[in-house]
Protein backbone atom coordinates (compact mmCIF):
# COMPACT_ATOMS: atom_id res chain seq x y z
CA UNK A 1 0.00 0.00 0.00
CA UNK A 2 3.18 2.81 0.97
CA UNK A 3 4.55 1.78 -2.56
CA UNK A 4 1.37 2.06 -4.07
CA UNK A 5 1.00 5.65 -2.91
CA UNK A 6 4.42 6.64 -3.66
CA UNK A 7 3.94 6.58 -7.08
CA UNK A 8 3.54 9.38 -9.19
CA UNK A 9 -0.16 8.16 -11.08
CA UNK A 10 -1.78 7.79 -7.59
CA UNK A 11 -0.83 10.70 -6.05
CA UNK A 12 -1.35 12.59 -8.72
CA UNK A 13 -4.12 11.22 -10.22
CA UNK A 14 -5.79 8.45 -9.00
CA UNK A 15 -6.36 9.15 -5.39
CA UNK A 16 -7.02 12.83 -5.50
CA UNK A 17 -9.84 11.48 -7.97
CA UNK A 18 -11.19 9.30 -5.46
CA UNK A 19 -11.42 12.23 -2.77
CA UNK A 20 -13.11 14.23 -4.57
CA UNK A 21 -15.35 12.01 -6.16
CA UNK A 22 -16.26 10.98 -1.72
CA UNK A 23 -16.72 14.76 -1.19
CA UNK A 24 -19.25 15.38 -4.62
CA UNK A 25 -20.85 12.11 -3.51
CA UNK A 26 -21.42 13.40 0.26
CA UNK A 27 -21.61 16.93 -0.10
CA UNK A 28 -23.85 17.99 -3.33
CA UNK A 29 -26.93 17.69 -1.13
CA UNK A 30 -25.61 20.61 0.79
CA UNK A 31 -24.70 22.63 -2.48
CA UNK A 32 -20.85 22.03 -1.24
CA UNK A 33 -20.02 19.53 -4.27
CA UNK A 34 -17.59 22.38 -5.37
CA UNK A 35 -15.15 21.38 -2.53
CA UNK A 36 -13.96 18.68 -4.81
CA UNK A 37 -11.36 20.30 -6.29
CA UNK A 38 -9.93 21.48 -2.52
CA UNK A 39 -10.26 18.19 -1.95
CA UNK A 40 -8.21 16.43 -4.67
CA UNK A 41 -5.70 19.30 -4.51
CA UNK A 42 -5.53 18.42 -0.77
CA UNK A 43 -4.82 14.86 -1.03
CA UNK A 44 -1.72 15.54 -3.52
CA UNK A 45 -0.17 17.82 -1.16
CA UNK A 46 -0.44 15.53 1.79
CA UNK A 47 0.62 12.77 -0.30
CA UNK A 48 3.56 14.51 -1.86
CA UNK A 49 4.87 16.88 0.54
CA UNK A 50 2.55 17.10 3.71
CA UNK A 51 0.98 20.20 5.18
CA UNK A 52 3.98 22.61 6.33
CA UNK A 53 3.90 26.59 6.31
CA UNK A 54 7.28 27.10 8.20
CA UNK A 55 9.30 29.00 6.65
CA UNK A 56 6.34 30.34 4.58
CA UNK A 57 7.88 29.61 1.18
CA UNK A 58 6.52 30.77 -2.14
CA UNK A 59 5.25 26.89 -2.75
CA UNK A 60 3.76 26.90 0.61
CA UNK A 61 1.91 30.44 0.13
CA UNK A 62 0.12 28.54 -2.85
CA UNK A 63 -0.88 25.86 -0.78
CA UNK A 64 -2.19 27.87 2.02
CA UNK A 65 -4.32 29.92 -0.25
CA UNK A 66 -5.37 26.74 -2.24
CA UNK A 67 -6.89 25.87 0.94
CA UNK A 68 -8.16 29.47 1.94
CA UNK A 69 -9.95 29.55 -1.37
CA UNK A 70 -12.53 27.44 -0.84
CA UNK A 71 -13.64 28.83 2.68
CA UNK A 72 -13.97 32.35 0.53
CA UNK A 73 -15.51 30.63 -2.05
CA UNK A 74 -18.13 29.42 0.35
CA UNK A 75 -18.61 32.26 2.07
CA UNK A 76 -19.60 34.02 -0.88
CA UNK A 77 -21.82 31.53 -1.67
CA UNK A 78 -23.70 31.15 1.31
CA UNK A 79 -23.16 34.86 2.89
CA UNK A 80 -22.94 37.09 0.19
CA UNK A 81 -25.06 37.88 -2.84
CA UNK A 82 -23.07 37.26 -5.77
CA UNK A 83 -22.86 39.71 -8.13
CA UNK A 84 -20.48 42.07 -10.84
CA UNK A 85 -19.05 44.09 -7.99
CA UNK A 86 -18.34 41.22 -5.65
CA UNK A 87 -16.47 39.10 -8.72
CA UNK A 88 -14.27 42.19 -9.38
CA UNK A 89 -12.91 42.79 -5.93
CA UNK A 90 -12.29 39.03 -5.68
CA UNK A 91 -10.22 39.32 -8.89
CA UNK A 92 -8.38 41.84 -7.46
CA UNK A 93 -7.36 40.29 -4.06
CA UNK A 94 -6.67 37.12 -6.03
CA UNK A 95 -4.28 39.93 -8.30
CA UNK A 96 -2.57 40.87 -4.76
CA UNK A 97 -2.25 37.49 -3.53
CA UNK A 98 -0.18 36.68 -6.50
CA UNK A 99 2.64 39.39 -5.69
CA UNK A 100 2.57 38.28 -2.09
CA UNK A 101 3.29 34.63 -2.70
CA UNK A 102 6.37 35.59 -4.81
CA UNK A 103 7.47 38.67 -3.20
CA UNK A 104 10.44 36.62 -1.83
CA UNK A 105 11.42 36.26 -5.19
CA UNK A 106 10.45 40.13 -6.51
CA UNK A 107 12.80 41.42 -3.96
CA UNK A 108 15.51 40.09 -5.47
CA UNK A 109 15.23 41.82 -9.03
CA UNK A 110 15.70 45.11 -9.77
CA UNK A 111 12.36 46.79 -9.73
CA UNK A 112 11.91 47.39 -13.32
CA UNK A 113 11.53 43.50 -13.54
CA UNK A 114 9.93 43.25 -10.65
CA UNK A 115 7.15 45.15 -11.38
CA UNK A 116 7.01 43.74 -14.94
CA UNK A 117 6.58 39.96 -13.58
CA UNK A 118 4.53 40.94 -10.60
CA UNK A 119 2.60 42.71 -12.23
CA UNK A 120 1.96 40.18 -15.03
CA UNK A 121 1.39 37.22 -12.48
CA UNK A 122 -1.15 39.26 -11.03
CA UNK A 123 -2.78 40.36 -13.81
CA UNK A 124 -2.63 36.44 -14.97
CA UNK A 125 -4.08 35.42 -11.55
CA UNK A 126 -6.98 38.10 -11.45
CA UNK A 127 -7.62 37.58 -14.79
CA UNK A 128 -8.44 33.98 -14.62
CA UNK A 129 -10.28 34.43 -11.37
CA UNK A 130 -12.32 36.98 -12.62
CA UNK A 131 -13.79 35.12 -15.32
CA UNK A 132 -13.72 32.04 -13.87
CA UNK A 133 -16.03 33.51 -11.26
CA UNK A 134 -18.31 33.83 -14.04
CA UNK A 135 -18.70 30.28 -14.51
CA UNK A 136 -20.13 30.08 -11.11
CA UNK A 137 -23.36 29.60 -12.16
CA UNK A 138 -22.80 27.20 -14.85
CA UNK A 139 -21.44 23.92 -12.89
CA UNK A 140 -20.85 22.16 -16.47
CA UNK A 141 -18.94 24.69 -18.11
CA UNK A 142 -17.12 25.39 -14.39
CA UNK A 143 -16.05 21.82 -14.44
CA UNK A 144 -14.83 21.68 -17.99
CA UNK A 145 -12.63 24.98 -16.89
CA UNK A 146 -11.15 23.27 -14.24
CA UNK A 147 -10.04 20.22 -15.91
CA UNK A 148 -8.47 22.08 -19.12
CA UNK A 149 -6.57 24.21 -16.57
CA UNK A 150 -5.58 21.28 -13.93
CA UNK A 151 -4.67 18.77 -16.86
CA UNK A 152 -3.52 21.09 -18.83
CA UNK A 153 -1.58 23.15 -16.16
CA UNK A 154 -0.22 19.85 -14.75
CA UNK A 155 1.41 18.93 -18.19
CA UNK A 156 3.10 22.70 -18.88
CA UNK A 157 4.30 22.90 -15.40
CA UNK A 158 6.57 19.72 -15.85
CA UNK A 159 7.28 20.82 -19.30
CA UNK A 160 8.77 23.74 -17.69
CA UNK A 161 10.72 21.76 -15.49
CA UNK A 162 8.66 21.10 -12.15
CA UNK A 163 6.58 17.84 -11.70
CA UNK A 164 5.97 19.04 -8.00
CA UNK A 165 3.74 21.89 -9.19
CA UNK A 166 2.74 19.22 -12.40
CA UNK A 167 1.35 17.25 -9.85
CA UNK A 168 -0.54 19.12 -7.75
CA UNK A 169 -2.22 21.03 -10.85
CA UNK A 170 -2.74 17.42 -12.46
CA UNK A 171 -4.94 17.03 -8.91
CA UNK A 172 -6.89 20.19 -9.17
CA UNK A 173 -7.31 18.81 -12.79
CA UNK A 174 -8.34 14.96 -11.55
CA UNK A 175 -10.97 16.72 -8.75
CA UNK A 176 -12.86 19.06 -11.56
CA UNK A 177 -13.04 15.72 -13.35
CA UNK A 178 -14.57 13.96 -10.28
CA UNK A 179 -17.25 17.02 -9.99
CA UNK A 180 -17.67 16.81 -13.72
CA UNK A 181 -18.28 13.19 -13.96
CA UNK A 182 -20.47 12.96 -11.42
CA UNK A 183 -22.39 15.13 -12.96
CA UNK A 184 -22.54 13.06 -15.92
CA UNK A 185 -23.09 10.09 -14.57
CA UNK A 186 -26.36 11.36 -13.13
CA UNK A 187 -27.59 13.81 -15.88
CA UNK A 188 -27.96 16.40 -13.18
CA UNK A 189 -25.89 19.60 -12.83
CA UNK A 190 -24.52 20.24 -9.52
CA UNK A 191 -24.02 23.64 -7.86
CA UNK A 192 -20.37 24.61 -8.59
CA UNK A 193 -20.50 28.55 -6.84
CA UNK A 194 -17.44 30.57 -6.07
CA UNK A 195 -16.45 27.44 -3.73
CA UNK A 196 -15.50 25.71 -6.70
CA UNK A 197 -14.64 28.24 -9.35
CA UNK A 198 -12.61 30.33 -6.99
CA UNK A 199 -10.76 27.01 -6.00
CA UNK A 200 -10.10 25.85 -9.31
CA UNK A 201 -8.84 29.47 -10.97
CA UNK A 202 -6.68 30.90 -8.17
CA UNK A 203 -4.84 27.56 -7.32
CA UNK A 204 -4.30 26.88 -11.09
CA UNK A 205 -3.40 30.21 -12.01
CA UNK A 206 -0.83 30.51 -8.97
CA UNK A 207 0.91 26.89 -9.85
CA UNK A 208 1.03 28.35 -13.44
CA UNK A 209 2.01 31.33 -12.36
CA UNK A 210 4.67 30.00 -9.88
CA UNK A 211 6.33 27.14 -12.94
CA UNK A 212 6.93 30.62 -14.96
CA UNK A 213 8.62 32.43 -11.97
CA UNK A 214 10.81 29.67 -10.15
CA UNK A 215 11.05 27.31 -13.20
CA UNK A 216 10.89 27.64 -16.82
CA UNK A 217 7.42 27.95 -17.93
CA UNK A 218 7.89 30.60 -21.09
CA UNK A 219 4.98 33.37 -19.77
CA UNK A 220 3.71 33.57 -23.52
CA UNK A 221 2.32 29.86 -22.11
CA UNK A 222 0.32 31.64 -19.34
CA UNK A 223 -1.42 33.64 -22.21
CA UNK A 224 -2.66 30.83 -23.56
CA UNK A 225 -3.91 29.12 -20.32
CA UNK A 226 -5.75 32.83 -20.02
CA UNK A 227 -8.26 31.70 -22.86
CA UNK A 228 -9.25 28.33 -21.18
CA UNK A 229 -12.02 30.78 -18.85
CA UNK A 230 -13.35 32.73 -22.35
CA UNK A 231 -13.28 29.28 -24.02
CA UNK A 232 -16.03 27.62 -21.71
CA UNK A 233 -17.96 30.33 -22.43
CA UNK A 234 -18.38 29.06 -26.16
CA UNK A 235 -21.66 27.90 -27.35
CA UNK A 236 -22.63 24.75 -25.81
CA UNK A 237 -26.33 23.17 -26.55
CA UNK A 238 -28.08 23.91 -23.38
CA UNK A 239 -30.79 21.83 -23.41
CA UNK A 240 -28.52 18.73 -25.32
CA UNK A 241 -28.25 16.12 -21.80
CA UNK A 242 -25.69 17.03 -19.32
CA UNK A 243 -22.82 14.63 -20.95
CA UNK A 244 -23.22 15.73 -24.19
CA UNK A 245 -22.88 19.38 -22.46
CA UNK A 246 -19.87 18.26 -20.51
CA UNK A 247 -17.98 16.70 -23.86
CA UNK A 248 -18.45 20.10 -25.56
CA UNK A 249 -17.71 22.48 -22.71
CA UNK A 250 -14.23 20.58 -22.05
CA UNK A 251 -13.03 19.87 -25.63
CA UNK A 252 -13.55 23.70 -25.68
CA UNK A 253 -11.10 23.84 -22.79
CA UNK A 254 -8.62 20.87 -23.22
CA UNK A 255 -7.98 22.16 -26.94
CA UNK A 256 -6.85 26.00 -25.82
CA UNK A 257 -5.13 24.05 -23.08
CA UNK A 258 -3.33 21.88 -25.48
CA UNK A 259 -2.39 24.91 -27.12
CA UNK A 260 -0.68 26.40 -24.37
CA UNK A 261 0.70 23.26 -23.75
CA UNK A 262 2.79 23.18 -26.94
CA UNK A 263 4.00 26.56 -26.82
CA UNK A 264 5.33 25.27 -23.17
CA UNK A 265 6.31 22.28 -25.58
CA UNK A 266 7.71 24.62 -28.31
CA UNK A 267 9.93 26.40 -25.90
CA UNK A 268 11.01 23.24 -24.18
CA UNK A 269 12.39 21.23 -27.17
CA UNK A 270 10.67 17.61 -27.11
CA UNK A 271 9.56 14.64 -25.21
CA UNK A 272 9.68 14.50 -21.72
CA UNK A 273 12.50 12.55 -19.71
CA UNK A 274 13.50 10.87 -16.98
CA UNK B 1 66.30 46.90 36.39
CA UNK B 2 62.73 46.91 36.55
CA UNK B 3 63.20 48.42 33.03
CA UNK B 4 65.13 45.50 31.87
CA UNK B 5 62.79 42.97 33.20
CA UNK B 6 59.79 44.52 31.59
CA UNK B 7 61.93 44.71 28.13
CA UNK B 8 62.89 40.99 28.60
CA UNK B 9 59.71 40.23 29.49
CA UNK B 10 57.87 41.67 26.82
CA UNK B 11 60.53 39.79 24.14
CA UNK B 12 59.51 36.52 25.86
CA UNK B 13 55.85 37.44 25.29
CA UNK B 14 55.86 38.55 21.82
CA UNK B 15 56.54 34.63 19.79
CA UNK B 16 53.56 33.30 22.07
CA UNK B 17 51.53 36.42 21.44
CA UNK B 18 51.98 35.80 17.70
CA UNK B 19 51.32 32.01 17.88
CA UNK B 20 48.32 32.42 19.82
CA UNK B 21 47.11 35.36 16.96
CA UNK B 22 44.40 33.70 14.56
CA UNK B 23 44.68 33.34 11.20
CA UNK B 24 42.34 34.08 8.65
CA UNK B 25 42.07 32.30 5.05
CA UNK B 26 40.05 33.20 2.31
CA UNK B 27 38.82 30.39 0.22
CA UNK B 28 40.26 29.93 -3.23
CA UNK B 29 36.65 29.52 -5.63
CA UNK B 30 38.66 27.89 -8.12
CA UNK B 31 39.72 25.06 -5.86
CA UNK B 32 36.89 24.83 -3.10
CA UNK B 33 33.97 23.07 -4.13
CA UNK B 34 30.71 21.18 -2.77
CA UNK B 35 30.49 17.87 -3.78
CA UNK B 36 27.15 15.83 -2.87
CA UNK B 37 25.96 12.15 -3.17
CA UNK B 38 22.43 10.85 -2.93
CA UNK B 39 20.58 7.52 -3.73
CA UNK B 40 18.59 7.46 -7.18
CA UNK B 41 15.64 5.17 -8.40
CA UNK B 42 15.20 3.30 -4.56
CA UNK B 43 19.23 3.24 -4.83
CA UNK B 44 19.64 1.69 -7.93
CA UNK B 45 22.75 3.72 -7.75
CA UNK B 46 24.28 6.21 -6.10
CA UNK B 47 24.31 9.34 -7.91
CA UNK B 48 26.81 12.22 -7.77
CA UNK B 49 27.16 16.15 -8.20
CA UNK B 50 28.59 19.21 -7.41
CA UNK B 51 28.19 22.95 -6.56
CA UNK B 52 30.39 24.97 -8.51
CA UNK B 53 30.52 28.33 -6.81
CA UNK B 54 31.17 28.23 -3.22
CA UNK B 55 33.00 31.27 -1.36
CA UNK B 56 34.12 32.24 2.54
CA UNK B 57 36.06 32.13 4.94
CA UNK B 58 37.83 29.85 7.17
CA UNK B 59 40.11 31.27 10.69
CA UNK B 60 41.97 28.67 12.83
CA UNK B 61 44.00 29.54 16.03
CA UNK B 62 46.35 26.69 16.06
CA UNK B 63 47.77 27.71 19.93
CA UNK B 64 44.14 28.53 21.60
CA UNK B 65 42.90 25.63 19.45
CA UNK B 66 39.94 27.78 18.08
CA UNK B 67 38.90 27.90 14.35
CA UNK B 68 35.59 29.00 12.56
CA UNK B 69 34.09 28.43 9.29
CA UNK B 70 31.84 30.54 7.15
CA UNK B 71 30.50 29.40 3.47
CA UNK B 72 27.85 30.33 0.52
CA UNK B 73 27.40 28.27 -1.90
CA UNK B 74 25.68 29.44 -5.01
CA UNK B 75 22.71 26.87 -5.12
CA UNK B 76 22.47 27.75 -8.94
CA UNK B 77 25.78 26.26 -9.35
CA UNK B 78 24.40 22.67 -9.13
CA UNK B 79 25.65 19.94 -11.74
CA UNK B 80 25.00 16.58 -12.20
CA UNK B 81 26.46 16.60 -15.85
CA UNK B 82 23.59 16.60 -17.28
CA UNK B 83 22.88 20.11 -18.13
CA UNK B 84 21.75 19.26 -21.98
CA UNK B 85 18.77 18.91 -21.95
CA UNK B 86 19.09 16.88 -25.80
CA UNK B 87 15.49 16.01 -26.91
CA UNK B 88 13.88 16.31 -23.45
CA UNK B 89 12.09 19.17 -22.24
CA UNK B 90 14.60 19.97 -19.31
CA UNK B 91 17.62 18.25 -18.08
CA UNK B 92 18.53 17.10 -14.60
CA UNK B 93 20.28 20.11 -13.77
CA UNK B 94 17.62 22.18 -14.71
CA UNK B 95 15.28 20.12 -12.60
CA UNK B 96 17.44 20.20 -9.49
CA UNK B 97 17.10 23.92 -9.94
CA UNK B 98 13.53 24.03 -9.85
CA UNK B 99 10.92 24.59 -6.72
CA UNK B 100 10.75 20.61 -6.85
CA UNK B 101 14.27 20.96 -5.00
CA UNK B 102 17.23 23.57 -4.77
CA UNK B 103 14.24 26.57 -5.54
CA UNK B 104 17.26 28.12 -6.80
CA UNK B 105 14.98 31.28 -7.88
CA UNK B 106 14.18 31.98 -4.03
CA UNK B 107 16.78 30.80 -2.61
CA UNK B 108 20.36 31.37 -4.30
CA UNK B 109 22.46 30.58 -1.48
CA UNK B 110 22.82 28.10 1.41
CA UNK B 111 25.36 28.52 3.96
CA UNK B 112 27.12 26.68 6.82
CA UNK B 113 28.30 29.07 9.72
CA UNK B 114 30.21 26.87 12.07
CA UNK B 115 29.66 27.23 15.93
CA UNK B 116 32.64 25.07 16.86
CA UNK B 117 35.69 23.80 15.73
CA UNK B 118 37.08 20.28 17.63
CA UNK B 119 40.67 19.92 17.10
CA UNK B 120 42.81 16.65 17.25
CA UNK B 121 46.35 17.80 18.73
CA UNK B 122 47.25 21.04 16.63
CA UNK B 123 44.56 20.07 13.79
CA UNK B 124 40.82 20.36 13.54
CA UNK B 125 39.11 17.05 13.44
CA UNK B 126 35.19 18.08 13.79
CA UNK B 127 33.38 21.17 12.65
CA UNK B 128 29.79 21.49 14.22
CA UNK B 129 27.88 24.06 13.24
CA UNK B 130 24.53 24.83 11.11
CA UNK B 131 23.54 24.75 7.65
CA UNK B 132 20.94 26.91 6.43
CA UNK B 133 18.95 25.52 2.84
CA UNK B 134 15.78 26.70 1.59
CA UNK B 135 15.24 29.14 4.38
CA UNK B 136 15.41 26.40 7.35
CA UNK B 137 18.83 26.26 9.81
CA UNK B 138 19.66 23.01 11.10
CA UNK B 139 22.78 21.52 12.87
CA UNK B 140 25.51 19.75 10.66
CA UNK B 141 28.53 18.59 11.79
CA UNK B 142 31.59 18.02 9.36
CA UNK B 143 34.54 15.61 9.98
CA UNK B 144 37.68 17.15 8.84
CA UNK B 145 39.34 13.89 6.81
CA UNK B 146 42.34 15.85 5.51
CA UNK B 147 43.99 19.13 7.04
CA UNK B 148 47.41 20.28 5.45
CA UNK B 149 48.61 23.98 5.69
CA UNK B 150 52.04 25.38 3.84
CA UNK B 151 53.17 27.65 1.35
CA UNK B 152 51.70 27.11 -2.47
CA UNK B 153 54.56 24.96 -4.15
CA UNK B 154 54.68 27.63 -6.90
CA UNK B 155 53.57 31.30 -5.54
CA UNK B 156 54.66 30.33 -1.78
CA UNK B 157 51.68 31.83 -0.63
CA UNK B 158 50.68 30.30 2.64
CA UNK B 159 47.93 28.49 1.92
CA UNK B 160 45.41 25.73 3.84
CA UNK B 161 43.78 23.03 2.26
CA UNK B 162 40.75 20.41 3.88
CA UNK B 163 38.76 17.93 2.72
CA UNK B 164 35.47 17.54 5.13
CA UNK B 165 32.39 15.30 4.90
CA UNK B 166 29.09 15.40 6.35
CA UNK B 167 25.72 13.86 6.13
CA UNK B 168 22.07 15.86 6.03
CA UNK B 169 18.37 14.79 5.51
CA UNK B 170 16.87 16.77 3.26
CA UNK B 171 13.71 16.61 4.37
CA UNK B 172 14.77 18.29 7.67
CA UNK B 173 15.07 21.12 5.18
CA UNK B 174 11.71 20.97 3.21
CA UNK B 175 12.92 18.94 0.31
CA UNK B 176 10.77 16.41 0.31
CA UNK B 177 10.22 15.68 -3.31
CA UNK B 178 10.57 12.64 -4.89
CA UNK B 179 11.21 10.60 -1.85
CA UNK B 180 11.94 7.50 -1.93
CA UNK B 181 12.88 7.24 -5.25
CA UNK B 182 15.53 10.49 -4.83
CA UNK B 183 17.35 9.94 -1.75
CA UNK B 184 16.88 11.48 1.49
CA UNK B 185 20.16 11.32 3.07
CA UNK B 186 22.87 13.29 1.36
CA UNK B 187 26.41 12.61 1.71
CA UNK B 188 28.35 15.88 1.71
CA UNK B 189 32.28 16.24 0.34
CA UNK B 190 33.64 19.55 0.82
CA UNK B 191 37.46 20.08 -0.94
CA UNK B 192 38.34 23.45 0.34
CA UNK B 193 41.87 25.39 -0.58
CA UNK B 194 42.42 28.73 1.13
CA UNK B 195 44.98 31.86 1.04
CA UNK B 196 46.02 33.62 4.03
CA UNK B 197 44.72 37.03 4.34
Amino acid sequence: MGELLQHPAVQAGAAPFLAALLVVAILHFVRLGGLAAVAGFSVAVFLISGFAFSPLTATRKIVLLGLVAPVVGVLVDFAFKPNRLGQIVLALAAGAAAAWTFMSVLQQKDLAQALLIGGGCAAFVAWLVGFGLAQAEQPVRAGAMGLGLGLGGGVAAVLGASALYGSYALALGAGSAAFLLWQVVTGKCIRAGATFTLSVTLTSGLLLAGTMVLAQLPWYSLAGFALVPLATHLPVPERAPVFVQATVASTYALAVAAGACAMAWHSSGGMPGS
Amino acid sequence: MKHRFAVATIALALPLAAAAAPETYTLDPYHTFLHFEVGHLNGMSKLRGRFDKVSGKFTIDRAARTGALDITVQTASISTGDSDKGSRPRSRDEHLRSPDFFNVAEFPTMTFKSTRVVFKGEVPAVIEGNATLLGVTKPLSLAVDHWRCGPNPVSKKEMCGANASGMIKRSDFGMKFGIPGVGDEQQLFAEMEGYKD
